[in-house]
């Protein structure tokens, strides 16, 4: 047994002794309280991404954000994903704890119970108490399950800002005497009105509280939008949105559970190692940009656990197909990843200890203090205190 | 040319059905390829069933039947069977086993010759011969580049500062020793001049063909009719080029149409198609001889990039630019996963030249055996050709 596990059940042990059972009561009371605030941010380096590129020696440069981080979390050197290797089901294990085997491209929801939805049946919490934000706009599906029991009601608000961005350019390039792709002005107007007419269009679901707070998630997004089209640099990334979005989702509802989804390092399809490093930077800055979001949001810091992995690695450059372009042979640079931990209840350290993707789930719920059904993935405990 | 017969039954089914596929295709099959399952037929009808028993073990418990793979079928089916069935990294793990123990005994028979495999990057990359080709190991040497660029690649492939067809190194090989045993493939079109007989393929030649499936794929993806890039192959299966160059050969009609809609970025980037066709080339084909040019890649424009299918010239007023600094951090990759790819076959390893060279640069890399016989000091283009011909004996 540890040494601090024997001591808290000692200091229990004392404290059931020599203090009075009511005051023990409130005691209780306020642990619950402190867990009910407790909050999980998943983020995954979605599209995949090689440890080569990110937490080797040399790889170091492309993730200086993370590096710099990794001292003041804990670090997972082996998160190993034993699924299969695509994106859809490679997110959907990490998500439901249980090794998914469903449609690849998004075409039919999780066979298990999704984080989401668990956290929300055990501890009652509302429709806008969990999140999916995903570039990957193959996602939709990826807030709720099929499992009996469980399902839509229960599920995730999912918004996919990169099918809503596609939408807009779609339409401005489709009509282009009236205005230029180019104009970001014109981009803007067209998203805005994508909003207006509705999510579904675009593959989301919010579950909407009325006319009222229908409005008031409108004017969330609406408001990353402007900070999105307005940055600083030309947005040729979902990944940019993505940000923008969580960003506002967490000011304005605090949501308790929240998937975000970066995506574009996946560019490494296209065969061009320089893209895909620049995504991965990208995606590194955006994660660094959450951490720092979290540590200056009074409803996040302190009682927040950011949970930060690849959802796969991408092909080793010796052995299969094309390197780092696919994502599918199964070699070790595809299945290994990594797993960093920050912030509430994370000790400092690092293991080579191999842990699973499914047994992230299972962790976010034992920090969320609430027990799952029938995830085969366990916590780990190092980060469980 | 009919396919062989061979009998196999005896043989779990997992592992015949590639192998009957191919068979089926007999005809869209390189010389080389063909010869490849011949000998693997032989090999497999003189097998002994010890080498495949733990497979005929673990083929019923990943639910192998005769519904779910009927003999000689392998489709997308078949494909996504083994993708989601949770014994399928047993099951690559038992395949690698049972290639272990076949490819040495068909790699016996294999015929070694001397190969050269030509890499020319494109002027204009942002760095020196210091930084040019870090992932390989190989001699830099010391070149003369011609004082006009433009002489550079007739110099290196024909021995004259003007093509000089007669004494192109791919024709000679193409003359020498048959049919797709020399290719060039490159981004732009500066080695078509520089032959007529080998197997030519140009990224930019091929203009029409890739907006055609462009805007076939951009509306097949928009109506959202397809799940994945497996199946979008499949949908785009008839979708040939009509170049007269290559509609009168079925074999590389299907070539650059499975080429270029591979899944990855073969109809997008200019050295991603390269790359991939040198690849799929050297694979399947495996040339003699091969001249692979690549080019420099476009920058990725704001918001229309995001339509990846969409004409770029077209989608936006920002006009296009050249992304050096991209071109080069892409291709160092390139050259390896091509020296690489090569190696991996037993009909380039021990006797294969590996030249890369730079447009222009005054260094080339040259990884070779040491009987490929280069002069000392700075050597002219002439030189390096002379010393190719020497080599391939052509």
């Amino acid at each position: 047994m540890l040494t601090r596990d024997f001591l808290k059940l000692a200091g229990l042990s004392i404290a059931q002794r020599i203090i009075p059972p009511a005051l023990l009561n409130l005691w209780a009371q306020a642990a619950d309280a402190q867990a009910k605030g407790r909050k999980v941010i998943l983020v995954t380096f979605g599209g995949g991404v090689r440890t080569e590129e990110t937490f080797s020696p040399a790889g170091l440069r492309n993730i200086p954000r993370l590096a710099a981080l990794r001292p003041e979390g804990y670090f997972y050197q082996n998160c190993v994903n034993e699924g299969v290797l695509s994106h859809f089901n490679s997110t959907g294990s990490i998500v439901t704890g249980n090794w998914q085997r469903v449609d690849d491209f998004g075409f039919e929801a999780p066979a298990s119970a999704t984080i989401f939805e668990q956290y929300r049946k055990a501890r009652k919490a509302g429709p806008l108490d969990a999140w999916v934000i995903a570039t990957n706009k193959s996602f939709a599906a990826m807030g709720a399950s099929s499992q009996r029991g469980f399902g839509l009601p229960l599920g995730a608000n999912v918004v996919l800002p990169k099918q809503l961005l596609l939408d807009a350019v779609n339409d401005i390039v489709r009509k282009p005497q009236a205005s230029d792709v180019a104009d970001r002005d014109a981009v803007h107007r067209r998203l805005e009105t994508i909003l207006q007419e509705g999510y579904e269009g675009v593959g989301w679901t919010i579950f909407k509280g009325g006319r009222q707070m229908d409005q008031h998630v409108r004017q969330t997004l609406t408001r990353a939008l402007g900070s999105f089209i307005n940055g600083p640099e030309a947005p040729t990334s979902g990944d940019e949105l993505t940000f923008f979005i969580t960003r506002e989702v967490m000011r304005e509802f605090s949501p308790s559970l929240l998937l975000v989804n970066f995506w574009d390092m996946d560019v490494a399809h296209w065969g061009s190692y320089s893209l895909y490093l620049q995504a991965v930077t990208r995606t590194d800055r955006l994660t660094g940009m959450l951490w720092d979001e979290v540590n200056e949001n009074s409803k996040y810091k302190d009682n927040t656990t950011v949970l930060i992995l690849p959802e796969l690695g991408r092909d080793g450059d010796s052995n299969t197909a094309n390197g780092f372009l696919n994502h599918r042979s199964g070699d070790p640079s595809c299945r290994n990843t990594w797993l960093l931990a920050l912030g509430a209840g994370v000790t400092k350290g690092a293991t080579e200890t191999p842990i699973r993707h499914i047994d992230v789930a299972a962790t976010a719920a034992a920090m969320l203090k609430f027990k799952p059904e029938g995830m085969v993935g366990v916590p780990v405990r190092e980060i469980l205190v | 040319m009919p396919p062989p017969r061979f009998d196999f039954d005896h043989v779990p089914v997992t592992f015949t059905a590639y192998f009957a596929e191919q068979l089926r295709t007999w005809n869209l099959l390189f010389p080389a390829e063909q010869s490849y399952f011949e000998r693997l037929g032989a090999y497999l009808e003189k097998a002994p069933p010890a080498l495949f028993a733990p497979l005929a073990e673990l083929e019923p418990r990943m639910g192998v039947t005769p519904r779910s793979w009927p003999p000689g079928r392998f489709s997308l089916e078949q494909v996504d069977f083994l993708n989601r069935n949770p014994l399928y990294p047993e099951w690559r793990r038992l395949i690698s086993a049972i290639f272990n123990v076949i490819n040495p005994a068909l790699d016996a028979a294999a015929k070694g010759r001397t190969r050269l495999v030509l890499v020319i990057a494109p002027a204009d990359l942002p760095v020196g011969p210091d930084r040019m080709w870090t992932r390989l190991s190989g001699r830099r040497l010391a070149l003369k580049p011609p004082e006009d660029q433009a002489h550079y690649l007739p110099l290196l492939l024909t021995g004259r500062p003007t093509p000089n067809l007669a004494d192109s190194l791919p024709d000679l090989c193409s003359a020498a020793r048959g049919p797709h045993s020399a290719w060039t493939v490159e981004a732009t079109e500066s080695l078509l001049a520089c032959s007529r007989q080998a197997t030519r393929l140009s990224y930019d030649h091929l203009l029409p063909y890739r907006q055609r499936l462009m805007a076939e794929v951009g509306k097949i993806a928009e109506k959202g009719e397809v799940r994945g890039p497996r199946q979008l192959g499949e949908k785009l299966k008839t979708l040939q080029p009509r170049d007269a160059e290559y509609a009168a050969d079925p074999l590389m009609a299907e070539f650059i149409r499975a080429t270029l809609l591979a899944g990855n970025g073969t109809l997008l980037v200019n050295n991603t198609f390269v790359e991939w066709a040198s690849v799929q080339a050297i694979r399947r084909a495996k040339p003699s001889c091969i001249a692979v040019g690549f080019g420099i890649r476009n920058k990725v424009k704001p918001f229309s990039s995001l339509l990846i299918f969409a004409d770029q010239d077209k989608a936006t007023a920002i006009p296009t630019q050249a992304d050096m600094l991209g071109s080069y951090v892409d291709l160092e990759v390139f050259y390896q996963y091509i020296w690489q790819e090569a190696n991996k076959y037993v009909e380039y390893r021990s006797n294969t030249t590996y030249l890369f060279v730079a447009e222009g640069m005054d260094e080339l890399m040259l990884v070779a055996p040491p009987d490929f016989a280069v002069p000392p000091g700075p050597i002219t283009l002439e030189a390096v050709h002379h010393a190719c011909r020497d080599w391939l004996a052509v």
